[in-house]
């Protein structure tokens, strides 16, 4: 007989002894399996969260620099198209693009909602990156002749009309209380631009929106970008200073207006996030280590419940390495299990937390990890109850009732 | 030929440095065919004697000889497998694994010496009349069937001697004389030679031959 069918055999000795006490199995391997699972569902919400950060910040330059009033309220903050003559004068600065927003009510004979208007330049459209399903942006003769114009982002058009691609250009549609006539549809983008989502937007030059829409109710913010990372720090001191002499501040008095940089702040985001996971994988670990002293616990246990039948089995000529070698086995099928159970759970637990909306991606390497630390863990703890089987003198093995 | 020598054997237990010598000196020798009583009072030694031929044990001073083969002086490992090839046991509470079915344990020992034989464990099964019990567990059958079981995995590897521990010493006398008759008849039928610790005289009567321990040395040898 080869060495190969007679590991067979004592897998399946293994097997069967297991299968004799289902019930103190399944408890035994129930730390494998809920640790099995944890670590499956934390890479998956873990990576959800990732893809979550970038795709807000998917049309996020490092290079931009978002430019807002103060939050305090009463406040009034000086910052307006005026400073861009002076923003742009700064040779570090590439371009700068104002915008002015807040909530309109959109409506057509058939439908109305409510979406953000946003005012801006024509240079908006290159410096976020439009395309359009139909038509384009508007142009600078229509920035100085305010124009009644509108450009429409993607989720704007499928609520309004049914679809991102309507056959709507130089028909007309009420913002707020005036009638604009749309020129163009954007494609769908996803995530936001500074601190609006373009799909969600409708787009208007700077002076129209100003005159007919927002007047001084809309948000005024700069989007600058540098001409590159390492000017990032340079630009932002350039900005303040200028702003700081555009506005008149005097000395010591706090500044009307804040930079934000965004390069830090997706950085912090991911930060935030890789630091959930990492935690979340730890709480994983600790559930798997838990397991495994679980799996140590039973089968110390087990150990002391059969010393008889380990003396009957050295008895007849079992040798250290064949009691150590079945125990070993028992505790592989109980890791085994324990991960497959996991796995299927996680898998029915992904689908649930999928349907309860919560952002979670299946990655198939988790199914890796899980694997590699589960059975670590496992062979670990079962490895010294193994060992304390085989080391069992036969004699007073067969003596123990 | 003989097919166990015990010469000058020895053991003694040591508690904090101080000697309890057990076995004080065995000379012993059966032959093959044989079928040997080994009778004494308890505390005489004769479970240690039976360990050190059974291969459990080891003597402090002294040789042990199976068939020419040296075993005094065997790593752990070895005389694992002299347990396994060369001796047969039967216990007096049969020592049988209750997880495992009745022919699983009585191949349980080829499978250890690495020649699994289900067909021989089968035949043996019926041998010993239990052709019909192949799959019950031991919980499940009479404490003379499980003693039928024990004897016939004393058999799966074709020892070269089978060491019956009182082998009736937990069965009521009816089926204690069945399973006397079944092991006289490995002697008589089939040419094994046993070696029976035992307390009842009427057993040790069925025998070759008597030996009494008395402690720690043979006292008397009888020819029945």
């Amino acid at each position: 007989m080869t060495k190969y069918s007679f590991y067979i055999k004592l897998f399946r000795l293994s097997w069967q002894s297991l299968r004799s006490n289902v019930f103190r199995s399944f408890l035994t391997t129930l730390g494998i399996i809920i640790g099995a699972a944890t670590i499956i569902i934390v890479v998956a919400l873990g990576e959800g969260a990732k893809r979550d950060i970038e795709a807000q910040y998917s049309n996020m330059s490092v290079t931009t620099i978002l430019i807002n009033g103060p939050s305090t309220e009463g406040s009034q903050s000086k910052l307006s198209v005026d400073d861009i003559p002076a923003i742009q004068a700064i040779s570090t600065v590439s371009d700068a693009v104002p915008m002015l927003t807040g909530k309109v009510n959109i409506s057509t004979a058939n439908n109305t909602a409510s979406f953000n208007v946003v005012g801006t330049y024509p240079n908006f459209s290159d410096v976020a990156n439009l395309t359009y399903e139909r038509g384009g942006f508007f142009d600078q003769t229509d920035e100085d002749d305010h124009t009644k114009v509108v450009i429409l982002g993607a989720t704007v058009a499928e609520e309004i009309y049914g679809t991102r691609n309507p056959d709507v250009l130089g028909q007309s549609i009420v913002l707020g209380k005036k009638e604009f006539e749309i020129v163009g549809i954007a494609k769908y983008k996803g995530g936001a631009f500074g601190p609006i989502s373009i799909d969600e937007s409708v787009f208007t030059p700077y002076s129209s929106s100003y005159r007919y829409i927002l007047g001084k109710n809309g948000k005024f913010s700069f989007n600058v970008n540098a001409q590159s990372v390492d000017l990032l720090e340079e630009t932002m001191s350039s900005l303040t200073k200028v702003l700081r002499e555009e506005h008149k501040i005097a000395a010591n008095t706090p500044e009307d207006f804040k930079l934000k940089d965004m390069g830090a702040t997706v950085a912090s985001a991911q930060g935030s996030s890789q630091t959930m996971a990492i935690l979340l994988g730890a709480v994983g670990f600790i559930v798997l280590l838990v397991g495994g002293i679980g799996i140590m616990n039973i089968m110390y246990v087990t150990v002391s419940e059969r010393t008889k039948e380990i003396g009957i089995r050295k008895a007849i000529g079992a040798k250290d390495n064949h009691v150590l070698t079945q125990f070993l086995f028992e505790a592989f099928i109980l890791t085994g299990v324990g991960y497959l159970i996991g796995t299927i759970s996680s898998i029915g637990i992904y689908f649930i937390l999928l349907s309860l909306g919560v952002k979670i991606v299946f990655v198939w390497w988790s199914l890796v990890l899980s694997f590699i630390i589960t059975f670590t863990v496992g062979m670990f703890f079962g490895y010294y109850p193994a060992k304390k089987a085989a080391a069992l003198d036969p004699i007073d093995a067969l003596r123990y009732e | 030929m003989p097919v166990i020598t015990l010469t000058s054997v020895k053991k003694s237990y040591f508690i904090k440095n101080i000697e309890y010598p057990i076995l004080k000196g065995i000379n012993l020798t059966v032959n093959k065919g044989e079928f040997v009583a080994l009778m004494g009072p308890s505390g005489s030694g004769k479970s240690t004697l039976l360990n050190i031929i059974g291969g459990l044990d080891k003597s402090t001073e002294g040789k042990y000889i199976i068939n020419e083969k040296l075993v005094s002086n065997l790593s752990s490992d070895e005389l694992a497998d002299i347990r396994n090839i060369y001796i047969g046991f039967i216990f007096q509470n049969f020592n049988l694994i209750p997880t495992l079915s009745t022919l699983d344990n009585v191949a349980l020992p080829s499978f250890y010496s690495g020649d699994v034989n289900y067909k021989k464990a089968e035949e043996l099964l019926s041998m010993v009349g239990l052709s019909d019990r192949l799959s019950n567990k031991p919980n499940e059958l009479s404490g003379g069937q499980r003693q039928r079981v024990a004897i016939a995995r004393s058999l799966i590897n074709d020892p070269e001697f089978i060491l019956a521990d009182e082998p009736t010493g937990n069965l009521d006398s009816k089926t204690g004389e069945e399973i006397m008759k079944l092991i006289v008849s490995l002697k008589k039928d089939y040419g094994k030679t046993i070696l029976m610790v035992t307390h009842d005289p009427h057993l040790a009567k069925l025998t070759d031959r008597i030996i009494y321990l008395k402690d720690g040395y043979i006292t008397k040898k009888k020819n029945v």
